[in-house]
């Protein structure tokens, strides 16, 4: 019974995880386009995310491990998702590109082209930064969370699973397995179907009802 | 055996060197000019000398970006850059354009030649794409054109100024960023418009497909007046919203358009090609959902066909 809910969350937080990076680059265009650089940024994140999550994650589990506890980060992470409608808007505005520089004044008068056949060509605001920037603020928090999943899964199911190696890579397999299934699950059918805030809402509340089921389980299990 | 090897690979090396250098002639007699990976497309410049075209593609196996005539390299060749000049006959007096998407700058070269006093504001978001306008297709700077390297939304989202005609060609066949097809860019381009504006769009479509309507529709949520001319045989579909309240008949169109090029020997014939292809969409009933930013599937919607559309047009 343990066993098959702490599969269930690495399963279900895998796919939320690459679901909520997929829902950012929707998310994200809208202000600062389909950029390679938009790609580049959110995924970096995200990775940036599992790294630290699984670092903290396995330091959190070896002080005593609970089921509760671990119901509690994906709570968490499912609030958070659901409340990036909520201030995504002011993030993008805050890190538009280009936004703090001055705004060349030639932007807004007439020509200032020249009648030599010399082409005026204005170059683009540096994108990088801004949208790292949007990245971290939007994604970084979520994907620490979710990235904790893992070690600390491993950490609780340590006597069930017997053999630690295969254990732990079961356990790193199924939770790129559901991160599979987030992404196809979200690029075909679900953006099409619910659109981005309500995905992220959803996203946020199968979180929140995992935390609740790792909850449940906690006080239906005897107490050593 | 090794010295074979060595010949073989010395002739493959040679064969890539001359490859790089030499315009490579394929057997149906084409002549690729320019054929590199760009950051957002495979920008391939092609000559067809038998046809005495040359043809900008973002990859030659997704249909045709640009065409000119070499011996006419101002003539606006494709039927669609044709369709979006009567935005200019929609509007009563344009004085400042704006361009959203270069393509092969074939309709900036014929308003810098026909309009010479228009100021013409460009949008590209590929520096390389610039670059070969300038290289292959005899893309010049004048006193009134400016060219801004970004994504057009995002132009549009900084400048203040406000336009008579903006002119959107954005899309190709296979790329739709989504974000330039939605309600909240749509209403931006709006707010750029002057007083009495109009907005024309290159749907980019070979068939009626629910992307259309929705756009469409989109369109019908943004502007008072909603017109759509048809580009023949060509794939293009060229919606146009205006800011007025009284909407333009056919008939009038054709008289504006006939006033437009007096005097001119633009190389086609506007007032035909309105007079002909004119649609009023003000009023049409659609049964698409408006895109938004929030839920724009436009890769999905063009791949399905729609329940029902009167291809008809109505007259107001």
């Amino acid at each position: 019974m343990i066993r098959a809910v702490v599969l269930a969350a690495v399963f279900l937080s895998g796919a939320a995880l690459m679901s909520l990076e997929m829902a950012g680059f929707r998310l994200v265009q809208p202000e600062f386009g389909s950029d390679i650089i938009v790609w580049g940024s959110l995924i970096s994140v995200f990775l940036g995310g599992l790294a630290i999550g699984a670092f903290l994650g396995g330091r959190l589990a070896d002080r005593r491990p609970a089921l509760w506890k671990l119901g509690a980060i994906l709570a968490l992470g499912g609030v958070v998702a659901l409340s990036i409608p909520l201030y995504s808007d002011a993030v993008l505005d805050y890190m538009f590109p280009g936004e703090g520089a001055p705004l060349p004044e030639e932007w807004n008068d007439g020509g200032a082209g020249t009648g030599d056949g010399q082409l005026v060509v204005y170059m683009p605001p540096d994108l990088r930064w801004p949208t790292l920037g949007v990245g971290l603020l939007l994604f970084l928090v979520p994907a620490v969370l979710l990235g904790m999943v893992t070690p600390y899964a491993a950490k609780l199911l340590i006597h069930a699973l017997g053999h630690l190696g295969s254990g732990v890579g079961k356990i790193s397999g199924l939770s790129t397995v559901g991160a599979i299934v987030g992404t196809l699950g979200t690029t075909f059918y679900l953006i099409t179907w619910m659109g981005t805030r309500w995905l992220l809402a959803a996203n946020g509340l199968v979180l929140v009802g995992l935390g609740l089921a790792l909850a449940l389980a906690h006080l239906a299990t005897p107490r050593e | 055996m090794r010295v074979r090897i060595i010949l073989g690979m010395a002739a493959l090396a040679a064969g890539v060197a001359v490859l790089a250098v030499v315009p490579s002639a394929s057997s149906d007699d084409t002549v690729v000019r320019y054929d590199r990976e760009s950051r957002y497309y495979r920008i391939q410049v092609v000559d067809y000398p038998a046809q005495g075209r040359r043809c900008l593609h973002f990859s030659k196996s997704r249909g045709i970006q640009s065409s000119m005539i070499l011996a006419d390299p101002v003539r606006l060749d494709l039927k669609y850059s044709q369709a979006m000049i009567a935005a200019l006959a929609l509007h009563p007096d344009p004085r400042e354009v704006l361009l959203i998407g270069l393509g092969g700058a074939s309709i900036p070269k014929f308003l810098q030649k026909y309009y010479p006093e228009l100021k013409l504001d460009i949008v590209e978001l590929d520096p390389d794409v610039v670059r070969v306008c300038q290289d292959y297709f005899e893309f010049r700077g004048n006193a009134k054109t400016r060219v801004f390297v970004m994504d057009g939304r995002m132009y549009l989202k900084r400048a203040q100024k406000q336009y008579d005609v903006i002119l959107l060609d954005a899309y190709a066949a296979d790329h739709m960023p989504f974000h330039l097809t939605t309600v909240e860019f749509i209403q931006l381009v709006k707010s750029h418009l002057k007083p009495g504006g109009v907005a024309a769009s290159n749907l980019w479509e070979k068939a009626i497909n629910r992307f259309y309507l929705a756009e469409l529709k989109t369109f019908q949520a943004t502007f008072p007046q909603v017109y759509l001319l048809p580009a023949a045989q060509s794939g293009n579909i060229i919606v146009f919203g205006t800011m007025a309240e009284e909407p333009v008949t056919r008939k009038d169109w054709v008289l504006r358009a006939e006033e437009r090029v007096r005097g001119l020997d633009i190389g086609f014939d506007l007032a035909d090609l309105i007079g002909r292809e004119y649609r009023f969409l003000t009023d049409r009933k659609i049964g698409e959902a408006v895109l938004t930013d929030d839920k724009a599937p436009v890769n999905t919607l063009r791949h399905e066909h729609p329940k029902h559309f009167e291809e008809e047009g109505a007259s107001p």
